[in-house]
């Protein structure tokens, strides 16, 4: 499925643009994200835990940063297995522009999910891919801003 | 001894209850999941996520220390103890003489995944709960490959085996396409349709299940499994798979809740739990999830298809070209291949004279579970097809779309009637069934319901299916000279027990049919016996005689033939036997109601003496055998062809493009029936599934990740009683020519006739030429849209 | 299904305890939702704390409100006679919900605590203007429900009861999805005294009121006052059983549909 919204941040492509490399803000900004490891300046290993409505479950896997154009844009691919659960992976394409109040953030999420979640939830995961990125997002530009946005 | 000769209730022709419904209703049936034998361990499948992966490794080492775990196998081992492919049984030669490809099937994977669900280990605990938890503990590394789901574009989306290039599994014809094309070319009119038949999820009752177990002291394996036809999986799992004689495999298919075609095949699982039986030496059990079920049972139908008919001046139908791309799924499975070209394209004259009929059929595989036969197999598509563009062809001329088929019928005087597409019609009478189906519904009197309807913001629609089927699959000679593998007779064992009691042992399998009733009215009305003193046995390849199973509405029609013929001789035999008691010439005892008389006497010696007396024969002829137990196996002439006609009346909520079906008949032609009770149960299962698949039931996966998105009752949306109207049945009756019952088969006629009645009914009601099965109210919604 | 600690307390401060002193804990109600997701191993808490015992069970009548205590089954709101005489509209809800089996099993207090995009109860509570009572405060339905599985409670919060003004001329229209027969789109409107409201649930990511079509019904309650507005289908819920345009157009159908039911 795709996913596509913008975002105002209120700081500098520069600025937004280190904060998207910076693990700590990335890790904040991923919903249920327990660990983020650095295995290289643009990998890591990631421990989410999932949580929609009465299912909870933990992947783990990869985050990668791919296509970097600093400070234009990126792309955040990631990718879990959440044992029964099934799988689910997606690739963010970021593009920063200039912007009247300080930089726009454009992104198009292509996600998927497979196993379990995708056999008996496909009503559901539509919606919840929305909820999870637009939390993403949310809090990723609270975090630049430097405003604490509630975790969830 | 009971009451003998009371034929009145358990006689051929009685609506007598079944026998098998007192342990059914009260929950006292035994299915292969109610057995548990000494020492067993269960089966849990590890299976793909994905839909099209390499798998890079398979690590076991967390999952073998888990809790319980008696064994952990992988593909691997599978391909260190030779274990065969899974095979399919029936070769397709394509238009260039080739046989169709049929890649490997591993049971267990070991190199690539090819559809979500697919097996890649299985773990073996003490428990099911130990089982579930070590079985999450396995590790598949996978690479993720492009998955290909698509049916219509399978051919151009990524390779899934090697051995079949651009993914096609065969490239089929049937007829003359120069023919079929210049017909067309000096057609008066020629009506054109996309036709898709959607896909489906079988979803039997009872989910698969097997058991496997190894007997070291014998070498002896038994196989506890949910078959339609237990000789069939003992022949492809020994032959071909295990390499087990067949002395040394015991094949056990309990009481089964159903199947629809799904548990004809051989499978992964049941394979794998015989083969593990012996590598862990203990019984291993396997019973499927619903959502096991939905991944991995074989789905039935998947067909696109563009359909041209040509019509002359007079509304006579001219030629009929059909072009079809059948969805195989990943592997090829059982029968896969002969669906969508024997029992399709032969079927596509359906009720009428078209001269010149030609069929391309091109099977693909794709990234999806394979697709086999499913109630009906072939012949619901062929119908479809038909029957869709008779009406299409009906409305673009502005004629009556009954009398546009009466037109056309193969008349009454012109059987046996050979069609263009290779078969041979013994007897029928369409425009008798039409003519009563017409009557029922009052087809006259619609415009005014119409009326009525459109005042109250309805749409109505009504829409005519004029089906026929070849069933009673078939003769032996017949099947093998399309490229089947097996020869399609059936068998029965006739067994008098001492005291007049009869044991009737049949090859065919009853998995919800009534073959414990039918079979004993028959056996009880040929013997003139008690029905209660009959019992019918299946289902035990260790009982048995050798028997092909139940599938293609052919229990009867050929299982029920050769208990006839078994009858034939017992009573040929007891004729001998009466004679030497009656002091009379064999030639002159005649048999009737349970007696033998001298004829043209009153001296007789009933059923049960002479049965008595062959068992204890002090005073027998000489050279006769003593006993009284007879096998016949009987290989039909020809197939059979029930026909009939449906229609069904729909209204449509314009505001929402909900769908109601408000009336429904059908007229259908069995031949002669056994038990009408059970005759009429069978036609409303199989317009129940049929309105399923019209209205309701639709498979889908995504066509990115290839993920199977209607994979539970959430999203697969089976048909329930408040979906369905009150059917009003009946039947016309011309018996068939070629078996001694002059019985066709009625299982699977429903589903053949029911999803044309309806969509032609709800286009009807829209006025559009299609709309898509399952006919969704949003797709009505928006044809009602379209046409506004 | 993973092993699990069952608790079966016997008063609300009890079950609350039993919470907090878990690390992952959850509230079982009558586990239409919650034992199927366990039974698919996607939810495995390590203790499953039942309310069947907590005594938040039956219904009353109070002075212009019905209370409805959270775990009142939906086959017990269907069939009490207070209900069916004084809101008739939310036994006729109750009665479609699921199955016979879900009915008897389900109940209010983890329907709205679940808050299933798809579930009809949060239709009628935001439609009525209820009040729902917690072990520590009270909160207007408006604020109770915010997104899909998500709601006001906190963590250690249970649903006490549900009170319902019962001043209103109400009616639920639903469509239902064929195969899960939950709501696709169900409309629950009410006409009390401090006007129309139009609740919509399974069209969105959770329950949602639709001003246009209020201002309309203030304007004249008839059916005919919701003639020609819809809501935009942008945000609306996408599956394969409906697009956002068809639930957008079911939502005008519904509306107007419970509009003459109200009557």
């Amino acid at each position: 499925m795709k996913l596509e919204g913008s975002y105002i941040i209120n700081a500098s492509k520069e600025e937004v643009w280190l904060a998207m490399n910076n693990p700590e803000i990335l890790q904040a900004s991923i919903p249920g994200c327990e660990s983020l490891e650095k295995l290289s300046e643009t990998q890591f290993t990631a421990i989410v835990k999932a949580k929609i409505g009465p299912v909870k479950a933990s992947f783990t896997g990869e985050v990668s940063l791919e296509n970097l154009n600093p400070p234009h844009s990126y792309t955040l691919t990631g990718e879990g297995k959440g044992g029964l659960a099934g799988f689910a992976s997606g690739a963010a394409d970021i593009t920063l522009s200039e912007h009247d109040e300080g930089t726009e953030l454009q992104y198009e999420v292509e996600a998927q999910v497979g196993g379990k979640i995708a056999q008996i939830g496909s009503r559901l995961v539509g919606g919840a891919a929305k909820k999870l990125s637009d939390q993403f997002f949310r809090r990723f530009a609270a975090a630049i801003n430097g405003e604490e946005e509630n975790p969830e | 001894m009971p009451d003998t000769g009371n034929l009145t209730t358990g006689g051929i022709g009685d609506a007598v209850q079944r026998k098998e419904d007192f342990r059914f209703l009260t929950g006292r049936g035994t299915y292969t999941d109610d057995i548990n034998r000494m020492g067993q361990t269960h089966a849990v499948f590890v299976r793909s996520p994905h839909a099209h992966a390499k798998i890079k490794s398979v690590d076991t080492s967390a999952a073998s220390q888990a809790s319980g775990v008696v064994g952990i196998l992988t593909g691997a081992d599978m391909v260190a103890d030779e274990v065969g492919s899974l095979i399919c049984g029936w070769n397709v030669v394509d238009r260039h003489g080739e046989g169709h490809k049929a890649p490997p099937h591993p049971p267990l994977a070991h190199d690539t995944v090819k559809h979500v669900g697919d097996q890649v280990a299985v773990v073996i605990a003490e428990t099911l709960a130990e089982a579930q938890a070590a079985a999450e503990l396995v590790d598949v590394d996978y690479e993720v490959l492009a998955a290909n789901v698509d049916t219509a574009s399978a051919m151009s989306g990524p390779e899934i085996h090697p051995e079949a290039p651009g993914n096609l599994c065969y490239d089929w014809i049937l007829g003359e396409e120069a023919t079929v094309d210049a017909a067309l070319a000096n057609s008066a009119h020629v009506t054109e349709l996309d036709i898709v038949n959607n896909r489906l999820v079988p979803n039997p009752m009872e989910p698969r299940a097997a058991i496997g177990e190894y007997d070291m002291a014998t070498g002896e394996y038994t196989c506890f499994s949910t078959s339609q036809n237990p000789h069939v999986l003992r022949l492809i799992l020994c032959a071909f798979v295990l390499g087990i004689p067949e002395t040394k495999l015991k094949v056990i298919a309990p009481d089964v809740g159903g199947g629809f075609g799904s548990k004809i095949f051989c499978y992964a699982e049941e394979t794998t739990c015989v083969w593990a039986s012996k590598k862990v030496g203990r019984p291993v059990k396997w019973t499927s999830t619903r959502s096991e079920a939905f991944l991995t049972d074989a789905h039935g139908r998947d067909h696109v298809s563009h359909v041209k008919l040509g019509i002359d001046a007079d509304g006579k139908f001219t030629a009929l070209k059909v072009e079809t791309i059948a969805n195989m799924g990943a592997y090829l499975s059982t029968f896969a291949s002969s669906v969508p070209t024997y029992l399709y394209a032969t079927l596509l004259a359906g009720q009428y004279t078209t001269p010149v009929i030609f069929c391309n059929t091109k099977a693909v595989f794709t990234n999806t579970v394979a697709v086999d036969a499913y109630r009906g197999a072939g012949r619901p598509e062929a119908t479809f097809v038909v029957e869709r563009i008779v009406e299409s062809a009906a409305r673009e001329l502005g004629v009556d779309p009954a009398e546009l088929r009466r037109k056309n019928f193969i008349q009454p005087d012109q059987f046996p009637y050979e069609t263009p597409v290779a078969l041979t019609y013994d007897t029928g009478n369409y425009e008798a069934s039409l003519d009563k189906a017409m009557s029922m519904i009052d087809y006259a009197g619609f415009p005014a319901r119409r009326a009525t309807s459109e005042a109250n913001g309805k749409r109505r629609g009504i829409g005519i299916s004029a089906y026929i089927e070849a069933c009673g699959i078939a003769p032996s000679a017949v099947v093998g000279s399309l490229g089947a593998g097996v020869g399609l007779w059936e068998s029965a064992q006739v067994r008098f027990n001492a005291t007049g009691t009869v044991t009737v042992f049949t090859g065919s399998h009853s998995h919800g049919q009534g073959h414990e009733t039918a079979f004993a009215q028959l056996a009880s009305t040929k013997l003139g016996i008690p029905f209660e003193n009959v019992e019918v046995v299946h289902g035990d390849t260790s009982k048995v005689p050798m028997g092909m199973g139940t599938y293609g509405s052919r229990s009867l029609a050929v299982g029920g033939s050769a208990i006839d013929r078994a009858c034939d001789k017992i009573i040929e035999k007891g004729k001998k036997i009466a004679a030497h008691l009656l002091e009379a010439a064999v030639e002159d005892i005649e048999f009737a109601d349970g007696n033998f008389t001298v004829a043209g006497t009153d001296k007789a010696k009933a059923m049960g003496e002479v049965v008595f007396t062959a068992y204890v024969p002090h005073n027998y002829p000489e050279g006769v055998e003593p006993g009284m137990d007879e096998t016949a196996f009987y290989d039909p002439g020809n197939f059979t062809y029930p026909a009939g006609t449906h229609i069904a009346e729909v209204e449509i909520d314009e505001a929402t493009g909900v769908t109601e079906i408000v009336d429904w008949v059908a007229v259908d032609d069995f031949g002669n029936i056994i038990n009408p009770m059970i005759v009429e149960g069978q036609v409303h299962g199989g317009i129940a599934q049929g309105v399923g698949q019209a209205l309701l039931e639709g498979t889908v996966y995504d066509p990115e990740s290839g993920q199977l998105v209607t994979g539970s009752y959430m999203d697969y949306c089976m048909p329930r009683a408040d979906d369905l109207p009150s059917f009003r049945v009946d039947m016309t009756t011309t018996a068939c020519t070629h078996n001694p019952l002059g019985v066709k088969g009625c299982g699977e006629a429903g589903a053949i006739a029911a999803p044309a009645a309806l969509i032609n009914a709800i286009t009807h009601a829209t006025g559009t030429m299609t709309v898509e099965m399952p006919a969704t109210s949003e797709r009505v919604w928006r044809a009602l849209q379209e046409n506004n | 299904m993973q092993n699990f600690d069952y608790h079966k307390p016997n008063s609300v401060d009890d079950a609350v305890n039993h919470m907090k002193s878990s690390d992952d804990g959850k509230f079982l109600a009558g586990g239409m939702t919650m034992l199927p997701t366990m039974k698919q191993g996607l939810a495995a808490p390590k203790d499953l704390i039942d309310l069947v015992g907590v005594g938040l069970n039956g219904i009353t009548e109070n002075s212009g409100s019905l209370v409805i205590g959270a775990m009142t089954t939906h086959a017990d709101v269907a069939s009490n006679a207070t209900v069916r005489s004084k809101l008739p509209a939310l036994a006729d809800l109750a009665e479609g919900i699921g199955d016979r089996q879900v009915r008897a099993k389900g109940t209010i207090g983890g329907s709205i605590s679940n808050n299933d995009p798809a579930a009809d109860y949060p239709a009628a509570l935001v439609a009525l203007g209820a009040t729902v009572k917690t072990n520590t405060r009270e909160i207007p339905a408006g604020d109770f429900f915010v997104d899909m599985f998500e709601t006001a409670l906190a963590e250690e919060e249970i649903v006490v009861s549900v009170s319902f003004p019962t001043t209103a001329q109400a009616a639920y229209a639903k469509f239902p999805n064929p195969a899960s027969r939950y709501a696709m789109v169900g409309v629950f409107v009410a006409n009390g005294p401090d006007g129309a409201r139009v609740a919509v649930t399974g069209a969105g990511s959770s329950v949602f009121r639709v001003s246009a079509m209020e201002s309309a019904l203030d304007g004249g309650f008839s059916s005919g006052s919701l003639d020609g507005i819809s809501v935009p289908a942008d945000d609306l819920n996408s599956d394969i059983h409906a697009s956002p345009e068809y639930r957008a157009h079911l939502v005008s159908v519904m509306a107007m549909r419970a509009v003459d039911a109200c009557s």
